[in-house]
This record gives C-alpha cells, structure tokens and sequence, in this order.
C-alpha cells in the first residue's frame, strides 16, 4: 500500500527532524548545533520531495544546507576558542524554566489552534488548468515553477535582487576594518 | 498525509527554534533558532501549496530563502565585527547600541 509507505516515512521524517531540532538547542558546542542543523535541513528536504516540491528540495540542500551553512561554520570555527565558555554562568536562574513554560504554551496554544480553528475552505483549491499537478503533469516540475514565478510573482523576484545588493553591501561596510 | 500532521510538525520544529533563543545565550546557537524557526514556516508554506495544488506557496519559500541568506550575511557580519571589538559575544553582555 503506498498510503502506509507514505505514513511511515512521514512519521520517520518527523521524529528525526524534530530530534536534530533540539539537537540544535541542547548541544554544547556549537559546532555540533551547526552539524545538526544542517541534518535538521536535509530532513526537510526530504519532506519537500514528499510533498512534491522538487525544486524547492534541491534548492533547499544547495543553498541552504550548503552554502548558508557553510558562512554559519566558517564563522563558529573562527569563534570558536569563545563560542565554549559564554554558557558557563547563568545569570537569570530562572531563565530556563520560564522560557519552558512559554515554550509549552506556545506549541499547546499552536496545536489547539490546529485542531479546532477554521478548516481551509476546500474551495480555495486552484482549479481547472491552474492546478499545479495539471502544470506538472503536462509540462514538467521545474517549468511549473518557472511559469508561477514569472507570471504572478515577477515584481516579488525582482525586488529579491535589491534585498540581496543591500546585504551585500551591509556585509563590505560591516566587514570592512575600522 | 493530512495537511494537518504536517502544520503540527511545522508548529513543533517553531516552538523549538524559539526555545533556542529564549534559553542559549550564544549568538550564533540564536542565529541556528531562527534559521530553524524560518525553515519550520517554510515546511508550512510547502504543505499548504501541496494540499491546495497552487504554486504560491512554494514562491513565498524561495522569496522566504532569500531574505534567510541576507539575513545570515549581515547577521553574521554584526557579530565578527562585536567580536573584533568587544573579544566576547556572551548576548547578556550587549546591552549598549555603541562599541
């Protein structure tokens, strides 16, 4: 049955990706939370190609499982004779177990939510030849989002290229020597 | 799978992200919070797009993706330039908007 396959590597990816999530949070050093992170990512991934995204999937090992990650670990491995002991004094005690509280409320509050809001109106679904399966099916995964991208969300992409110039330039100045 | 199995994956991998910030005191395990934070929403994003058969979703994931690598560019071109100055990034440390 493919509805079981399904679940069972649906239950599979969700427990793994939530155990290297707190991986993230609970590790010491934080290059083991970088390492684990980029675990976290490529499980999400996975959840992509499940879900039917593929290019987004490829996308989001590239750039960021790669290329994200990689400015992340470069930068702990040059901090890293301080990145250990900043954890060693606490100076709100209570810090944690508040932050516990809010953190329990907030995926409570979230699943509550899940469970009793508003359903999606089933009538939201695209129709007709706009179906992104109808897309798909008769042109292919990457033209379909292609075709998405440059009809509906033109002026959003072009925007993305002032976004990504004004990073660059807050990168020179701010790494530029005083 | 149900949209909603992967909203409650999506809200849980959230609610880690923010215990990450509100717990580490390390900036860079911060970043990782909301690096994982942002990518929790884009599982959302994906599987509404999935269950709704529109495009859409998956558009604002890649805009979401770029604002995330600008985000991490300058974000961590601040905290080198803290650390040049200061030789500590404890974040209990920077309560002054001046080097």
């Amino acid at each position: 049955m493919i509805d079981i396959q399904t679940q069972i590597s649906f239950f599979v990816l969700a427990v793994a990706s939530v155990a290297s999530a707190i991986g993230v949070i609970a590790f010491k050093n934080a290059v083991n939370s970088a390492l684990s992170l980029i675990l976290t990512l490529l499980f999400l991934a996975l959840f992509y190609l499940q879900l039917g995204a593929m290019f987004i999937a490829i996308v989001q090992i590239l750039i960021y499982a790669g290329a994200i990650m990689v400015l992340f670990l470069f930068v702990v491995t040059m901090l890293a004779s301080e990145a250990d002991d900043t954890e060693l004094r606490d100076r709100i005690p209570w810090q944690r177990w508040v932050a516990g509280i809010l953190g329990l409320t907030l995926v409570g509050a979230l699943s509550y939510l899940l469970f009793t809001g508003t359903t999606i109106d089933s009538s939201a679904k695209a129709t007709g030849a706009n179906r992104l399966s109808h897309v798909v099916s008769t042109q292919g995964n990457i033209e379909a989002f292609g075709q998405a991208l440059f009809h509906g969300f033109a002026f959003p992409f072009e925007v993305t290229s002032l976004l990504i110039i004004v990073a660059i330039l807050g990168a020179m100045v701010l790494g530029r020597k005083a | 799978m149900q949209l909603s199995a992967y909203l409650i994956v999506s809200a849980i991998l959230f609610t880690v992200g923010v215990l990450g910030v509100l717990i580490r005191r390390n900036p860079l395990i911060i970043f990782m919070s909301i690096e994982l934070m942002l990518n929790a929403v884009n599982l959302s994003f994906v599987a509404i797009s999935s269950f709704l058969d529109s495009a859409d979703g998956q558009m604002f994931v890649f805009l979401v993706l770029t604002v995330a690598a600008a985000e991490v560019v300058v974000g961590l071109a601040i905290i080198v330039s803290i650390f040049r100055t200061r030789r500590n990034i404890d974040v209990d440390d920077m309560n002054l908007l001046r080097g």
